[in-house]
């Protein structure tokens, strides 16, 4: 796009001279062409530089003058690392002076008398396109937001470092702002940018006087390159707490990958190491750093490859729900009174692919709501095959991770599920981690509220492993709470286990909802259960997770008991 | 008189003034800016005191304003005394030799100026 001189801003200048005659035909020349300001000696000039900073093109400045001269401009100019920008032309008659001048960092020089006025334009013109092409060139070089560098440039400069100073052995490391979209969605953008420039002056601090050098791009990912640091858990504790620093109510939490120097390993390779260890990070609570070694170039090639493969495995139907029964043990014989809906992956070429492998992974990227919302239509379809064949409704627990709460079209969509296949609201249960209450308590309570006014039941999945307060307990809408399984493995041996069991029934007693045990594998430990009063129960005990055809022979089954066949 | 005319009683070149200044209007704005500048005046001072900081500033003042106005030989005399007295740099002249050339240029100055007054008169 070309831009007509007419429609552009004039161009500002500024003309120094203590002589009237020389700032006048100086004027005379420039006056059509630029908007001209005039300084008599160095200190107004270096006022008016100050002043006009964000405006000047280019300063044109005599040497020789009163009370400050233009060499003690000129160095005050550059030294300075706002103003330094601006180009300086000098005014003399002096070679020698000229020779100085441009050592000490002007852009040009104009010889005295004035008396070749085209040249002058011209060099003014000149030095003023240089001077925006340069500066042109730098905003590519930095991101306006941080002042750190732009991707390219990053790159480019690591790979000068890499080349011709291979002996510093820099590390790559990674830093990454957890869920910055959401970040962004609860506190506003605003917010969120500010974060990220008090994160980006957190590591030019880090950084000032060593080698390295820093980079922000993709929004909230930082890659710093920097001399190996003894111990980088301090070093992300340090940003951690800058960030900790800057709302109370607004949690931010970052994560770290660092890719240590290695024979042979290009920066770029580096850092992809560095940001495979950061994203490994992904959804855990507790790890909050990680680096990089030869183990996990494996785990992240798989990781890759089940990413990639998502998409084709719903369309495959290589995903596949699977049911596990819920029991009522106090009832006698104990009564089949719902299922959990889990997800398996038969991947053609990597066979049964754990959920412990994909789904923290899915969690971490965002993926897991496809998967989600997959379990969730599933399920919903399964509910009412049952409920036409067998005439009974078997309610499902589905999986509501972090991100699906969130997202706008959640209730949309369930209501659509729900009523797409003629079911009641309440026989799709959502399972909600404690763990995912303890961020935006708040913001979660108010949308997890909505859904259960909408009529669908909700259920506090692994409590006990996660941190929610006693207090904050009463405000959280939930109809069900599902023991975490860790407090079940050793309550046959350990009174403190059971200890623990019964506390959790006695604070559920209170909320007056149910409790489900999960993992229970043993007849001793649906005794015990039943008899502190525990009422739903699922685990191997009574049978592990089912294919729908499979869990048909229970349905069955069931309905026998209750004919008192 | 014209400015023309002033530039030949004076020795001046005028091409070099309209190659500086463009117009005959700032020529003459500034040729009677010369006469009541006290460039002379300063430079005669500083000599009276030999202070070489005063004799540099006010020669260098002198040199920028002749050379602009196509005065050579002022500019030229003014010239050689600021580059005597360039701070840093070594002298070469004896101080009666200075005051030689501070007369020549006084009197040279005092000349212009008088036919600069003509001038004024007779525009």
């Amino acid at each position: 796009m070309i831009i007509s001189k007419q429609l552009r801003k004039p161009q500002l200048v500024l003309i120094v001279d203590d002589q009237e005659i020389n700032r006048d035909v100086l004027g005379m020349i420039l006056e059509d062409d630029y908007e001209i300001l005039y300084a008599s000696n160095g200190r107004e000039a270096l006022e008016l530089i100050r002043e006009y900073s964000d405006r000047l093109s280019v300063v044109l400045l005599d040497l020789i003058m009163p009370e400050m001269d233009g060499f003690e401009v000129l160095s005050r100019v550059r030294a300075d690392e706002f103003l330094r920008r601006i180009p300086m032309i000098v005014l003399t008659a002096e070679r020698s002076a000229e020779l100085k001048a441009l050592q000490m960092g002007a852009a040009d020089f104009i010889t005295k008398p004035f008396d070749m006025h085209e040249v002058i334009l011209a060099r003014v013109s000149r030095i003023i396109e240089l001077s925006e092409g340069r500066q042109l060139i730098s905003a590519a070089e930095h991101d306006p937001l941080t002042n750190l560098y732009t991707r390219n440039f990053f790159f480019e400069y690591a790979n000068r470092i890499h080349r011709y100073h291979s002996v510093w052995r820099m590390d790559a490391v990674v830093l990454n702002i957890e869920q910055f979209h959401s970040v962004n969605a609860l506190n506003g953008r605003e917010f969120g940018d500010n974060a990220l420039r008090v994160l980006g002056e957190e590591i030019k601090v880090f950084l000032a006087g060593t080698k390295g050098i820093a980079s922000r791009f993709d929004a909230d990912r930082f890659d710093i390159y920097c001399a190996p640091q003894p111990d980088y858990r301090a070093l992300l504790d340090r940003f951690q707490e800058r960030m900790n620093d800057l709302s109370r109510n607004a949690s931010i939490r970052l994560r770290m990958g660092v890719a240590p120097w290695r024979e042979g390993l290009e920066p770029m390779q580096l850092f992809d190491r560095a940001s495979a260890a950061c994203n490994m990070v992904r959804g855990d609570y507790k790890t909050r750093l990680m680096v990089y070694d030869e183990d996990m170039l494996e785990r992240e090639m798989l990781n890759q490859r089940l990413l990639n493969d998502l998409r084709r495995a719903v369309e495959e139907r290589e995903l596949r729900v699977f049911y596990q029964p819920k029991y009522n043990v106090q009832c006698d014989p104990p009564k089949l009174t719902s299922a959990e809906a889990l997800i398996r992956w038969q991947h053609p070429e990597l066979g049964m692919v754990s959920p412990g492998a994909f789904i923290p992974l899915f969690e971490g990227n965002g993926q897991i709501s496809v998967v989600d919302n997959f379990v969730w239509s599933e399920a919903a379809r399964q509910i009412a095959r049952w409920k036409e064949q067998f005439g009974v409704t078997v309610p499902v627990s589905v999986n509501l991770s972090r991100v699906d709460v969130f997202d706008p079209a959640l209730e949309e969509t369930l209501t659509g599920l729900v009523a797409e296949n003629g079911l009641e609201r309440s026989s799709l249960k959502l399972e909600v981690t404690e763990s995912a209450y303890t961020e935006n308590a708040g913001k979660m309570i108010e949308r997890i509220s909505r859904l259960r006014e909408l009529g669908f039941m909700i259920e506090m999945d692994d409590f006990g492993s996660g941190y929610s307060s006693l207090n904050m307990l009463s405000a959280m809408p939930i109809d069900v709470l599902k023991m975490d399984m860790r407090f079940i493995k050793n309550i046959e041996r350990d009174e403190r286990d059971f200890w623990l069991v019964e506390v959790v029934l006695d604070i559920a007693r209170h909320l007056k909802v149910p409790v489900v045990a999960e993992g229970v594998e043993t007849g001793e430990q649906v005794e015990k259960l039943r008899r502190a009063g525990c009422e739903l129960i699922q685990g191997y005990y009574f049978s592990r997770p089912l294919p729908p055809e499979e869990f048909e022979k229970l349905i069955i089954k069931e309905k026998e008991i209750e004919r008192g066949e | 008189m014209t400015i023309q005319e002033l530039y030949s009683a004076i020795d001046g070149n005028y091409e070099q003034a309209v190659r500086v200044m463009r117009s005959d209007r700032l020529i003459d704005k500034y040729v009677r800016k010369l006469k009541d500048s006290q460039v002379g005046e300063k430079l005669a001072e500083a000599g009276e005191s030999m202070d070489a900081t005063r004799l540099f500033e006010s020669a260098h003042a002198m040199k920028g304003v002749c050379s602009n106005l196509g005065l050579d030989r002022l500019a030229a005399a003014a010239n050689e005394i600021t580059e005597e007295f360039r701070p840093g740099s070594a002298r070469k002249m004896t101080d009666d030799e200075v005051c030689a050339r501070l007369d020549e240029i006084a009197r040279r100055y005092r000349d212009t100026a008088e036919a600069i007054r003509r001038y004024e008169e007779q525009a």
